[in-house]
């Protein structure tokens, strides 16, 4: 079963990198495919793009799910499951549902402008979704917005295995909250700290929804991503698969190094 | 690690067995008989409409067979036939879909055999010439022309002459003409005199249309940027308007539909398939006219151009004998059908002996009275013939990034060698 349905796909895929063409006229050309990657000014505009998002994007989402989910882990805090839902809420909604929502509240007649213009925060409306800059700025806010939620509730879970009594023990010794934060919970929480971090490393470099509803890659290149691309390869333009399948092989080949990278800096020695 | 190796193995295996057996599984020609025909378009008010008329009137000797219309994104069509025909899996695919002009090479030429000839099955002199080129592969005619795609400029009379302008003095202008009514108009009324989705350059492709030029030369393979030269003053016009201010980017359709309905937005220069959408805002009535589009200085540029027409294909599936008799006895020759197509929809096919009916002659008093369907009609003939090749989106996405280059200060010659570049890079 599970040479069928995942080593089958990946193989094909591999054999089809190696192919060139339009639709189904496929030639094989060798590595060429591989070299064309690293001359396409799209592939390198896309994934440059999607390096953004993600150190950006990740350790902002990150950082805030722990703040959040510490917050809300205080037993003293009033309506703590209904912030929690709240927060949570996010990443139950689908995401071309959210990704619609967010391009009308960007759009230059969008709430979010006419907020920002009655408290005179900008001079005159931001152009967010037809700027570079902008548009880039719309969409990590709004993968930070969907995905902030997932990740504290991790924290959290793992916040509620740490036995009290160590705290308490700080406590005694007269560690700050502080001291406390950094000396104890983030080393007890540090494997689920690793493996967020993957999963939204992964989900980062994969990203596609949010771009193709809210920017749809623009303007120009300057918010495509690398799944994007790939679409827009075998459906936008006259499809050519191969080609598709050489850059959906670059992204695997990212995910690879950058999960070995997080698992050596976590210092994850067997 | 051995567990890992066999699984390897056994998949290699079901690569090399798979390859022999798969490429039957959609049974090819049309020879069998069925009594239902399946059709995908989009546009409910336009396409839909159009296909539910042609339905009715086809019935009507041939009772026995069903047309079944099935409305889909564009987007979700192209997807579907590139995966479908991609994989050669014709199973689920509908016996007649419509094809974006643009798009129809790469269809045509990417998955050769799937679509049906109809070379004899229709007359193709009778369709405007630049139709034909597009529809057809190897001197063979594979589409029936239908969606004219014929641009307008949409202007509201009222701001105009507000300025001190009439209608006549946007007829027959070049875009620099138009740039400076704009600045005018803008002047004393303030509106903003046409909006563009930056990520969306159909602007440019009915500047360059207008003069017979396209982003690829006649082979419809070589791209032609670099020494085009209406595509750089196609450029430069776009500049300008973004430099004098009389046009303001908008990031999507809702956003387009609510400027001019808004009344915030002087002209709309786009197909004439906005139609329905204008008129969509009844308080406006009599307050918009359509004069031809602007042209460019180059020689050769007239007023008139073509925006996203589109045309009918029948794929080579069960039943695609039955699906292109349906196109044939309707689209493809029906005149009465036509003009009830004009009356019911206010659709104009490109079908030039249905342009002789009285149906074409109405006068339609959102316009002021104007006779749009005759003078569309009129404009769709001068339309210039252009190969569009199978790279027009491919193209078009290279030519955006390399127009924000250059409203960012890029030389615009460097803008067209960098473009052409990379386009040879990536369509050879």
């Amino acid at each position: 079963m599970i040479s069928i349905f995942y080593f089958y796909p990946m193989i094909q895929a591999l054999i089809l990198s190696f192919q060139s063409g339009s639709g189904t006229n496929l030639s094989f050309v060798g590595l060429s495919n591989y070299k064309r990657v690293f001359t396409d000014p799209t592939f390198i505009a896309a994934f440059t793009n999607t390096f953004i998002y993600l150190i950006i994007q990740v350790p902002i989402m990150i950082l805030l799910g722990l703040f959040l989910s510490v917050l809300l882990n205080d037993p003293k805090l009033k309506f703590r499951s209904f912030f929690r839902i709240a927060i949570f809420l996010p990443c139950v909604t689908s995401l071309v549902a959210y990704s619609v929502i967010f391009k009308d509240l960007f759009a230059t007649n969008g709430i979010i402008n006419k907020f920002l213009l009655q408290f005179s925060l900008v001079p005159e409306a931001i152009n967010w979704l037809a700027d570079p800059f902008w548009a880039k700025v719309t969409i990590i806010i709004a993968i930070t917005w969907r995905w902030t939620g997932y990740n504290m509730i991790f924290y959290l879970s793992g916040l509620q295995n740490i036995d009290h009594s160590i705290y308490e023990a700080a406590k005694i010794d007269g560690a700050s909250s502080f001291q406390q934060f950094f000396k104890i919970t983030i080393p007890m929480l540090k494997p689920i700290i690793l493996f967020t971090s993957i999963t939204s490393t992964i989900g980062t470099l994969q990203i596609f929804d949010e771009v193709m509803n809210i920017t749809k890659g623009g303007p120009g290149n300057s918010t495509t991503s690398i799944s994007q691309y790939i679409y827009n390869l075998s459906f936008k333009y006259t499809p050519d698969f191969g080609y598709a399948a050489t850059v959906s092989y670059f992204v695997v080949i990212a995910i690879v190094i950058f999960a070995a990278l997080q698992f050596k800096l976590a210092g994850d020695k067997k | 690690m051995k567990k890992i190796f066999m699984l390897l193995l056994m998949s290699v295996l079901l690569v090399a067995c798979s390859s022999t057996g798969s490429d039957d599984s959609g049974s090819k020609g049309g020879n069998d008989e069925v009594d239902e025909v399946t059709a995908w378009a989009w546009d409910p008010k336009f396409n839909i409409a159009a296909l539910e008329i042609a339905k009715e009137v086809y019935k009507e000797e041939n009772p026995d067979l069903n047309v079944k219309i099935i409305e889909n994104a564009q987007d979700d069509i192209i997807q579907k036939l590139n995966t479908a025909l991609g994989s050669g899996t014709t199973k689920g695919l509908p016996n007649i879909v419509l094809i974006e002009d643009y798009r129809a090479q790469s269809f045509l030429q990417s998955f050769p055999d799937s679509f049906y000839e109809l070379t004899d099955l229709f007359e193709a002199t009778d369709f405007a010439e630049y139709k034909i080129a597009p529809t057809s592969a190897d001197g063979k005619n594979y589409g029936i022309p239908f969606d004219t795609g014929v641009t307008g400029l949409y202007v509201r009379t009222d701001y105009l002459e507000e300025a001190g302008y009439s209608v006549e003095d946007l007829e027959g202008i070049d875009w620099n003409e138009y740039i400076e009514i704009g600045k005018k108009v803008k002047e004393v009324t303030g509106k903003t005199f046409l909006t563009i989705d930056p990520n969306d350059l159909g602007l440019i492709r009915v500047m360059i249309q207008s003069a017979g030029s396209w982003y690829v030369k006649e082979d419809g393979v070589t791209p032609d940027l670099v020494d085009n030269a209406a595509l750089k003053e196609a450029f430069e016009v776009y500049k300008e308007m973004i430099d004098t201010g009389i046009l303001k980017p908008h990031s999507d359709w809702n956003q387009f539909l609510t400027g001019f309905n808004s009344g915030d937005v002087v002209t709309v220069p786009t197909g004439n398939w906005i139609t329905p959408s204008i008129k969509a805002e009844e308080s406006q009535s009599g307050n918009w006219a359509i004069v031809p589009i602007p042209k460019l200085t180059v020689p050769g540029s007239v007023n008139a151009s073509n925006l996203g027409g589109s045309s009918w294909y029948v794929l080579n599936i069960p039943g695609a004998e039955q699906a292109a008799d349906f196109l044939s006895k309707t689209f493809g020759s029906n005149v009465d059908m036509y003009e009830k197509l004009v009356i019911d929809v206010g659709a104009i096919g490109t079908y030039t002996p249905a342009s002789e009916n009285d149906a074409y002659a109405k006068e339609d008093e959102f316009f002021g009275g104007q006779k749009t369907v005759a003078d569309f009609a009129a404009w769709l003939e001068e339309i210039p013939s252009v190969n569009y090749g199978m790279h027009t989106y491919g193209i078009d996405d290279i030519i955006t990034v390399e127009m924000q280059n250059y409203l960012n200060g890029k030389n615009i010659d460097d803008v067209m060698s960098d473009a052409q570049k990379q386009a040879e890079a990536q369509f050879n």
